[in-house]
Order: C-alpha cells, then structure tokens, then sequence
C-alpha cells in the first residue's frame, strides 16, 4: 500500500502495512457485527440473483406467451415477477439498514480507538505534527474506510449481478452473448480513460479556482487599504482576468465530466442496434427465440452501467485502504515518554533537581548535555537567553512533555519516571504564550482545570488576578463567551483568564512562558498584578521577556547552547557585566519607561562583546 | 444601489428582488446556450424512448413466421440513426447546461466583487472577511452545480417521466392507467422521502462539524488538557460527539433503504403488464407494441432512481443565491456630500459631548467624550480592550458617525466636509498592516499609483527604516510579499507601513501601533519611524508602548466608553489613580516623575 501514500500527507509516524494485513484487520473490526454481516452478505447474494432473474423471467414469459397463450402460466409468470421486484426492494432494504448500522458501530469503534490512541501521544507528537491532520485522520479517512465497505458490498452485489447475467447469455446463444459483452470492455477503458482525464483537468480547474478565491480574500482582507488609496478599478481589472482564465478552465473540465454518460450512452446504442438487427436475424433462423432476443437487448442496458462502478472501483478501494492504513498508523504509534512506574501524588511542594540530564528532539542535534540544576521549593526562575539556548526545553521536561535520553529529573525528591502522570500534572500549571481557550464562556474555561469547583472558588480565583477589575471590561463578566479558540477575547485577556487558571489550580510548579506580543497598558498592568500573586512563594520556571518579571525573579539563569553561564539577580549580574549584560543590551534595553530609541545601554566588558553581535543576528 | 463608491463601464444589471428571478435574469442573458440545452436534452429524452418502439417493431417483424431480414435491416438502421442523433444531442444538451453553469458562475462572482468594490469601508468594517468569503466561494460556487447537474437532470428526468408517458398515450390511451397511477404516487414519495430525509442529513453534516470542531479544539489546546490532566474529559466529550453521528449515520441509512418509488415502479410495470396483456389476449395490442409498451415502462425507473439528489442540489443553490443577494442589498449609508466643505487640513481635531453606539439604541461605546487636540500634536489614547479606543479615532475620518454630539476637524463639523477632501488629508496605520502579494516598491507607491519615481519610494523607505532591511533581500524593493519564503516580520511591514503613508502624507494620522518588536536595535528602527511619520502632524496615538505614551503630549484615559482623565504624563501620574497603576511596575519611570514633579 505504500506507493499510494506517495505525496499524499504522509508523516513520520507512518508506516506500510502489507494489503493483507490491512484486509485482515478491518475485517476484525467487523466480527463483533458477524451475524448482521451475515444476513447482510445473504441479502446481496439474494438480491443480485433477482435482478438478474427479473429481465430473465419476463424473456421467458414473452417466449411462454407467445408459443402457448396459456393464461395460467403467465399468471404464475406476472406473480413471480411481481414478487421479484417486491422481494428485491425488501432485500435491499434489509441489506442498507443493516449496512448502515454495522458500519456506523464500526466506524465508532475505530474513532474510539483513534482517539484514545491520540490522547495518549506526548506532546512531541502534537508538536510535531498538524492539527487538522490529525483531526482529519480520526475523523475523515474513518469516514472513508466506510466508503469501502458500502462500496464492496455494491460492487459485489453488481459482478454477481452481471455475471448470473453474462452466464445466462452465453448459455442461451454464444455468437449474441459475445456482440452483448463486446460492449464492456469498450465501456471499461472508456471510464478507465475518462479517470484520467478527468484526474488531470480537476486538477487544473481547482487551482485556477483557488488562484480567485486567493485573489478575492486577499481584496477583502486590505479592502481598507485599497479603498483609503483609491484603487478599486486596478483591482477590478486583475480580478476579471483571474475570474476570465477559471471560467475557460472550469468550463473545460465540466465539460469533461459530462461528456461520460453521453458517450457510454452512445456505445451502449451502438450495442443495442447490433443486437437489433443480427439478434433478429438468429431469431429470424430460429436459432434463439423471440423471448431471448428481447433478454440480449435488455443486457445491454444493464451492463452499461455497473462496469462504470467496477471500472472506478479499483482507485476508490486503494484510497479507502490508505484511509484504513493512515488510521492505523496513527492507532499504533507508540508514544516516547515512558513511565516506570505509576505512584500516586498527593501534593508537590516544588523543589525541582535536574541530574546530570542529556536531552535531544532529533538524535544529532543536543540540546541539553549533563545538565544540572537544583531549584528549591517556592523559588522563581527567571531563564534567559538566545532563541535555541534550552530556556522552553527545560519547561517541557518537567512538565514531562518529552522524554530525555539520559539522567534523572527529581520533583520532590522522587524520580519524575515513577509518577502517576495524570495526577503529578494537576499539580502543574502551564501558561503558553498563547494561552488556549476552548469555546465556552470565561467561567467554563476556568473551572476546566478543576471541573470539581464551585462557584465562589472561581469567583474568588478572578478576583486574585488584578484585583478583579479585568472583568468589568467584559460585557457579561465571568459568563462572557470566549468565541472560537478565544477569539472573542483580546490576548492580555486571555492572559488574564489562564492566570486565574492558576489560582483555581494553586500548582506546586508553575511553567510559564511569557507572551512576546504587546498588550494595551492597563491589561498589562493586571497581568502583573496577576503575575505577582501566581509566583508568590511557588517554584516557578519562567521563559522570561519581560524586564519587569525579570526582575521580579529570585534568580536569573542565563542559558547559552543547553548551559547555564550565569547564575544570580538582576543588580548583581547586571553589575558583572557579563553575558547577562549583554542580553540585557540585545532584548530589554527598551522595555524601560524612560527608553529614548538608541539609548539604555548598560556596560558590557571587554571579553564578551563577540557574543553580542551573536545575539543580534539571531 | 443608491450610494456607491465605484462603477465600471458597460455594466450588467440584473434583477435583485428574489433569489429566484436573480437567478433567472443571469441565466436569460445566454439565450442561445438556453436554447441549446433545452432543445438537446429533450430531443435526446424523446429519441431515447423512441427506442422502445424501434424494438417493438423489430419484435413484430422478427416473430412472423417468414420474417423479413430487409424489413429488420430497415429497424436496425433507424435505431442507428437514433443513436447517431443522440451522440450529437445528448452532448449538446450538456454543453449547453454546462456553458449557462459556468457563466452563472462567473458573473454572479464578478457581480459580487464589484458590489462589494463600492461598499464603503463603514460596511467592510462591520464586516468580518471569513463571512464575506464564504459567500463569494461556497454560496458563488453552489450556483454552478445548482444548474448542472441540478436543473440539467430535473429537466432530464421530468422529459424522461413525461415523454415515455405521452409515447404509451400513442400506442393506446387505455395504457396510460398504470403510468399515470404511478405518477401520482411517485411525486408523493419523493416528496414524502425527501421531506424525512433532508433534516437527518443536515443533522448529520452538522454533527459532523461538530465532532470535528470539537476535536480540533481538543488537539489544538492539548497543552491544556494534558497539563490539567483532564484526558478523560475530552475522551468522553469526543465518544458522545461520535456517538450522537452514529446515530444520524443509521437513521440516515434507514431512510434511504426505505426509498419507495423503487418499489412502486415494479407494481406499476407488473400492472401495466398485466393491463396490456389482457389488451393483447383481447386482440387489441399487437406483440410489437406490448413490447414497446414494456420498454417504455422499464424507462421509469430513471427519474424515479436520480430524482433523490437533485432537488436538494437546487435548494442549495437558491439557498446561496439568497444569501449573495442579501451581501449585496446591503444599502451602505455613506453620502460623499460633494457639495461639502474643502480644504488643507491644519490639523485641529475637537470633539464636543460626543456619545456613539453602534446600534440605534444599543450600548453605547462612546459616552459623552470631549477632546480637543492641537494641530501637530501627539494624543496616546489608552484604555483596556473595548474601552472605546478604535472607536474614537474612526470618528475623525467619519468611518462611523456620532450618534450625539459634534466631531470637528479645524473648527469645522466632519460631516460638513466632503468626504474626498476629508479622507484623502487623515492617514491610518492599522494594527494588522495589511501589504498586497506585489513587490515591496508597488506596496510603498500602492496610494499614489504609477505616478512614483523609485527615488521617492527609497526616500520614503529610509525616513521609515525600512531601506536597510529592503535592501538585504536578494530582489531589494522588486521584492514579492509573501512568496517563496519572504515573510516580513511585524516590525518590517509595520516600517513599511509607515513608507506608504509617508509618501502620501496625510495631515492627520490615526496610528493603532500593536507592533511588539523582540530586541531593541529592531525597536530603535520602529520608534525613529514613527517619529519620523509623527513630526509635524497630529496624531492619534494607541499603544502598548510606556515610552510612547510617557513621552506624548496629551493622554487620554478611557474606560467603558468614556474619559476617565485628560493630560500629560506628569499631570495623570498625580491626579490618576489608574495611570499610576500602568507604571506601577516600571520603578525609574515613577522615580523620576516624583522628581520631575517635585521641580
């Protein structure tokens, strides 16, 4: 199944299953639904064995009535006919019921387990890959495996169909019945051809689409700009021409698409016509009889339409496989961090000892080399350094987000490998820079941490963070709904609402990575009103960018390519005049009230000013 | 269409009062293609169940006891002549169907885009452009379907129900019973099935959205969950999600196995069969025609299989012809007022009493504000999300109009202005600066068109900053935004923001500066930009930075709509509380105010 993974969104975790096992496995998904998919394979089989028996029949009641004229026998005729026709519609009824419910038990089964399989990933594997990809392979290519079966089943049903068909043709005369399957090859390659075809037009007609909604959305996104400026008629005359060239490409692929059914259409003619006149001619020699020469041109319809299904069955099926392969690659990818043990935690004070640590996302590129770092209990730890130095890998280990190659990490003086991890990080409060919130309103968001809450816990946590007025800004208070990904809100407000998490949640360890972009004045203020009371007292490791929460550390660590070159406070490692000076200079020089563009700078000695000119080309 | 802000030459009109009669006057502009379509699809339907005779006939003659191989040949010959017109009709019809799709298509697209060029930015404001997209992608698009295959297979299928029917009346009335009967019942099933099953597939698609929202939000904020611990959670929320689209599914699936015409047309070919043997048994059918009889009846089956989708698929396409039409209904209430007031503007902004909501009666967003702001002054206006920071400064440019009160620039009301002579003179940077996919040059020049020399677009660049990183790209200002890698980081499309507005140098300018720049070199370039683009203008001033706003003229403090103080920095730290909350954190700031205030 490989090669159809090609260019498609294939990802590390991916891996190529053999067809059969593939088979095999879907197939096991089914046998809790053995007996539904027994009756269901019976009602196929039934099924197709009327409609091959209906256009039989009424051949043979033409023959039956035009030899004897026997009322009684084409009564019995007529009422197997009509009982064809009632019993097919009952099996498909009872074969589409049926399907629907097996299938949709299946598929529920399968984005129970891929979901499950998913929650259970480290962070490496969400930060690795997309979002929506993985959304789409619980969600989608689970729909598309379903596909396949209601597409085999059809399938199944039509070659059973066409086959009883073919075999009654050739019993009844074997020149007509090759003039009558002459006709399917010519039907097949057609459709096989047209596939290809059409393959390659789509293709164009929905890039030339895309180019215009590129080009619309980029008008409406800087309509303000084009409009303060005056330039609607440029932008109108680029917009025709786009519209103009996917007009012509569209048009050239719709019209590829309808010219399928009238040229089978019209091969099926050409069949019908042969069948006419040299199937008459055999009745006419009394080779075959009245009644079958009415069967063969009957056939000819019938046929047309299912080897179109079976000619566009086979990429469909192949796709449906490589649904079912995506799924379970996701399903069986086994996460990295490894738990020795599952011990309970019932409190963490928050003393954090990093020994002798060594740690790598990709195995040629360390980034933590026998690190050691002792942070007592209730200590804030402000970590600065260059983009790359190791500040948010440390954050992510002890959260034990990734798993590290060597050492140990101690939370409390207990191995972080032996913990029950689900109860170790209700102890743990991480901040994102980009704080996430999920649809809702602002009180949802914050009770998600601790769903056991009360109201007047909640009330009193967003109380604690700015004195509380942060949300006489919001039009319904705590009840304020925060829109899509808490779009609602602006981001110091999210900010805000992801500090009174942490007063909900009162962690033993507080991870938190500090938000680059700005926010209005006063909700900044708020956010360092709430940062005071969050680190008061709590063992925090701060990936710190602003000069204020710097200097509100207990101690600053400077990082540089995975180790620490600095230890100490701001007045003391600003008068050493070190590296810290120097980032000092590069990052925070214009967070001051009083900053002058050009101006701030602190001393830096002599040795060190190579690391400067570093940092700013980073 | 009565205030607009653009027009072109030669345009088409066409009818707006329902999504029906719109649809119509787009599709009657392309007569000829119309003419095709039907002519080719009802000429292909008739010649199709022609068909069935041309068997019976061949049946007639076959079954005789010296059948006549030149008469069979004659048959034969015919039905291939059917066959050749049908080769030609049968795509004819389509073409035609297909050419009125895609212009559909085209033009209502087109119609769209220029509709919305004329809006004015009041009504882009109010506007979010995710909305204004799904209209001009998926609704524009819904047209193209909605005609082939929609209405293409309607008219297909209703000339394959009514054209076998009228071909039974000819070879005898008495035989229209069983078609006719079928008829009726069928357009009741349909009807009956569509009527079940159209709220359970829409029920389905949506919980299908949901349970993809859903988890989407699940991974998107895994952090979350899984720093919280709470996987259980969302394990649940997501199984009951599926669980809940499970059932749609079957429910679904249930409905359709329970489709009855397919049913019905079996009852009505076993019916008629019998009804025309009777007739033939009585001598008053000939086999030939009972055969003809047979094939016709077997052509039912058609509409009654294809009709589940298309109706729905026309459904959609009014559905999204509505919602365009109502995009662009939409009255924009601007009036240029060309017979206003025309001037260089010095700069003088004064408000008075002004309150504003945005809608009649609504919350107000603005509450009794009065300002006044000296030409070439420097105004940082601060307050929290939603305090009416934005709202204020698009008083000025008259995006919105005062609800009470007056906006005056140099002494004069806005509205007394013309809108040209006032906008052309009041220059916005924006918070998210928007740069068009074209060269670096053509955005800085982007105001003033093709009348620009490359000299004055590089002065431009250099008094904004932006000169130096232009030219540390590999095509310098031939640069293309936003392709093969170039990304602009905020603080050089914020620069090159800058560029433009320098060039067109307006006297009044509204400066929403969210730009955080991460090191300070990067700073120092932003902040002497926005000196440079400050200097000798008034502006309005919102910004996150303390600097900006310590070092600025005038502050206005706003919260919830109204102005809780006025003055400078040394002013506000002693009389606002609030004010002195902002710098709260920043020690030298408040250490050398408390000496500067003590001097």
């Amino acid at each position: 199944m490989g090669f159809i993974m090609d260019g498609l969104d294939a990802e590390a975790y991916d891996r190529t299953y053999k067809d059969s096992d593939l088979v095999r496995r879907i197939l096991g998904y089914f046998r809790p639904q053995g007996r539904t998919m027994l009756l269901v394979s019976a009602m196929v089989l039934f099924a197709s064995l009327l409609d091959a028996a209906l256009p039989i029949l009424i051949s043979r009641g033409i023959d039956i009535y035009s030899g004897s004229r026997s009322v009684t026998s084409i009564l019995v005729i007529v009422g197997i006919v009509l009982l064809a026709g009632v019993l097919s519609w009952i099996f498909n009824f009872v074969r589409q019921s049926n399907t629907a419910r097996a299938v949709g038990d299946v598929v529920l089964k399968l984005r129970t387990d891929a979901i499950n399989a998913t929650l259970a990933r480290d962070m490496s594997f969400y930060d690795e890959y997309a979002s929506g990809k993985v959304v789409s392979r619980v969600t989608s290519d689970t729909e598309d495996f379903a596909n396949v079966v209601t597409l085999t089943l059809n399938l199944v049903s039509q070659v059973m169909m066409v086959g009883i068909v073919t075999a009654a043709l050739f019993y009844i005369s074997a020149p007509l019945a090759l003039i009558a399957v002459a006709i399917a090859p010519v039907c097949f390659f057609v459709a096989l051809a047209f596939r290809r075809i059409a393959r390659v037009t789509t293709q164009r007609a929905r890039r030339a689409l895309a180019s215009v909604n590129a080009l619309v959305q980029e008008t409406m996104s800087g309509i303000s700009v084009a409009k303060s400026f005056r330039q609607e008629r440029a932008i109108y005359g680029e917009f025709k021409t786009v519209n103009q060239r996917s007009y012509v490409v569209n048009l050239r692929q719709g019209l590829t698409f309808s010219a399928i059914f009238p040229l089978l259409g019209t091969i099926a003619g050409l069949g019908t016509v042969l069948i006419i006149y040299f199937g008459g001619a055999q009745v006419a020699s009394h080779h075959v009889s009245a009644g079958s020469w009415y069967l063969f041109v009957q056939a000819i319809e019938l046929f047309t339409f299912p080897l179109t299904g079976i000619a566009s069955f086979w990429s469909q099926f192949q796709q449906g496989l490589g649904s079912a392969e995506r799924v379970f690659a996701l399903v069986d990818a086994t996460p990295r961090v490894q738990q020795t043990g599952n011990e309970d935690v019932q409190t963490v004070q928050g003393e954090i000892v990093f020994d002798r640590v060594s740690f790598a996302y990709t195995p040629n590129e360390p980034v933590l080399t026998d690190f050691s770092l002792r942070i007592p209990a209730g200590q804030t730890v402000a970590l600065v350094g260059h983009t790359g130095a190791g500040k948010s890998t440390l954050g992510k280990l002890v959260a034990r987000f990734y798993e590290f190659q060597a050492g140990r990490i101690l939370i409390d003086g207990r191995d972080i490998r032996s913990l029950n991890l689900t109860q170790y990080r209700r102890h743990l409060g991480v901040v994102p820079q980009l704080p996430f919130l999920f649809n809702g309103t602002i009180y949802d968001n914050i009770k998600y941490v601790r769903p056991d809450a009360t109201e007047a816990e909640i009330v009193d946590a967003a109380r604690r963070v700015g004195g509380g007025d942060w949300l006489e800004a919001l039009p319904n208070g705590l009840q304020t709904e925060v829109g899509e990904l808490g779009r609602g809100l602006s981001l110091g407000q999210r900010q805000l609402v992801a500090l009174t998490r942490l007063m909900l949640q009162r962690p033993g360890i507080l991870i938190l990575d500090e938000a680059t972009a700005s926010v209005d004045p006063l909700t900044e203020a708020q956010i360092q009103e709430g940062l005071d009371e969050a680190l008061a007292n709590r063992s925090a490791l701060v990936i710190a960018h602003r000069l204020s929460t710097i200097k509100r550390a207990d101690r600053i660590l400077v990082l540089d390519h995975g180790h620490i070159v600095e230890d100490g406070s701001h007045e003391e490692l600003l008068a050493r005049g070190g590296r810290y000076a120097q980032l000092y200079n590069t990052y925070f020089r214009h967070q001051s009230a009083d900053y002058v563009p050009g101006s701030g700078f602190v001393a830096v000695a002599e040795g060190a000013s190579r690391d400067l000119t570093e940092g700013v080309a980073s | 269409m009565a205030n607009r802000e653009f027009t072109v030459a030669n345009e088409v009109h066409y009818d707006r009062r329902g999504p029906i009669r719109w649809i119509i006057s787009h599709v009657l502009r392309y007569k000829l293609y119309l003419f095709i379509f039907f002519v080719g699809t009802v000429t292909t339907q008739a010649l199709t169940a022609f068909t069935p005779t041309l068997i019976g006939s061949a049946f007639t003659v076959i079954v005789r006891p010296h059948p006549d191989l030149a008469a069979l040949g004659v048959i034969a010959l015919e039905a291939l002549a059917v066959v050749a017109v049908i080769f030609i009709t049968g795509p004819a019809g389509v073409f035609g169907s297909e050419v009125i799709a895609q212009r559909l298509e085209r033009d209502a697209r087109e119609e769209l885009y220029l509709s919305l060029l004329a809006k004015s930015q009041t009504y882009h404001n109010r506007q979010r452009v995710g909305d204004i997209m799904a209209r001009a992608t998926n609704d524009v698009r819904q047209l193209n379907p909605m005609i082939n295959p929609g209405v293409s297979l309607i008219l297909d299928s209703t000339s394959s129900l009514v054209i076998p029917i009228i071909f039974i009346g000819f070879i005898d009335w008495r035989l229209l019973l069983a078609p006719l009967i079928f008829t009726v019942f069928y357009i009741f099933a349909v009807r009956d099935y569509t009527r079940r099953l159209t709220p359970v597939t829409a029920s389905m698609r949506q919980q299908f959205g949901q349970m993809n929202a859903g988890l989407e939000e699940t991974i998107t904020g895994i952090e979350v969950v899984k720093s919280t611990g709470q996987e259980a959670q969302e394990r649940r929320k997501f199984a009951d999600a599926a669980t809940l689209y499970r059932d749609y599914f079957v429910k679904n699936g249930e409905i359709q196995a329970r489709y009855l015409p397919l049913l019905l047309v079996s009852f009505a070919i076993v019916g008629g069969f019998l009804q025309a043997l009777w007739l033939y048994g009585h001598g008053q059918l000939t086999l030939g025609h009972l055969i003809a009889f047979m094939g016709l009846m077997a052509l039912l089956r058609y509409p009654s299989f294809i009709s589940i989708f298309t109706f729905s698929l026309v459904q959609l396409g009014v559905a999204g012809a509505n919602r365009i039409l109502s995009v662009m209904r939409e009255e924009t209430e601007l009036d240029e007022n060309l017979a206003g007031y025309s001037a260089d503007i010095r700069g003088e902004i004064t408000f008075e009493n002004v309150s504003f909501a945005y809608e009649e009666g609504g919350p107000w967003a603005l509450r009794d504000v009065s300002l006044h702001v000296a030409p070439g002054q420097t105004v940082a206006i601060v307050g929290q999300t939603g305090s009416g920071k934005t709202t204020l400064t698009k008083l000025v440019n008259r995006t919105y109009d005062a609800t009470e009160g007056r906006v005056l620039v140099d002494g004069v009301e806005v509205h007394g202005w013309t809108l040209d002579s006032l906008r052309s003179q009041i220059g916005a940077i924006e918070q998210d600066i928007f740069l068009f996919s074209r060269s670096i040059a053509d955005n800085i020049a982007f105001g003033l068109g093709e009348q620009v020399t490359r000299e004055r677009i590089i002065e431009a660049a250099k008094q904004a900053q932006a000169h130096d990183f232009i030219q540390g790209f590999e095509h310098g200002y031939d640069t293309v935004v936003g392709e093969r890698g170039v990304t602009l980081s905020g603080g050089q499309r914020q620069r090159l923001a800058i560029a433009r507005a320098l060039l067109v140098n307006p006297r009044i300018l509204v400066l929403d500066d969210a730009t955080s720049a991460i090191d300070s070199a990067t700073e120092d370039a932003i902040q002497q930009a926005l000196r440079a683009v400050m200097k000798d203008r008034t502006t309005l001033l919102i910004t996150p930075r303390l600097s900006q706003i310590r070092w600025a003229d005038q502050v206005v403090m706003l919260k919830q709509g109204q102005v809780a103080a006025v003055g400078t920095h040394n002013e506000l730290l002693e009389s606002s509380e609030l004010y002195r909350r902002i710098f709260s954190h920043y020690e030298s700031a408040r250490n050398e105010t408390v000496t500067a205030v003590a001097d």
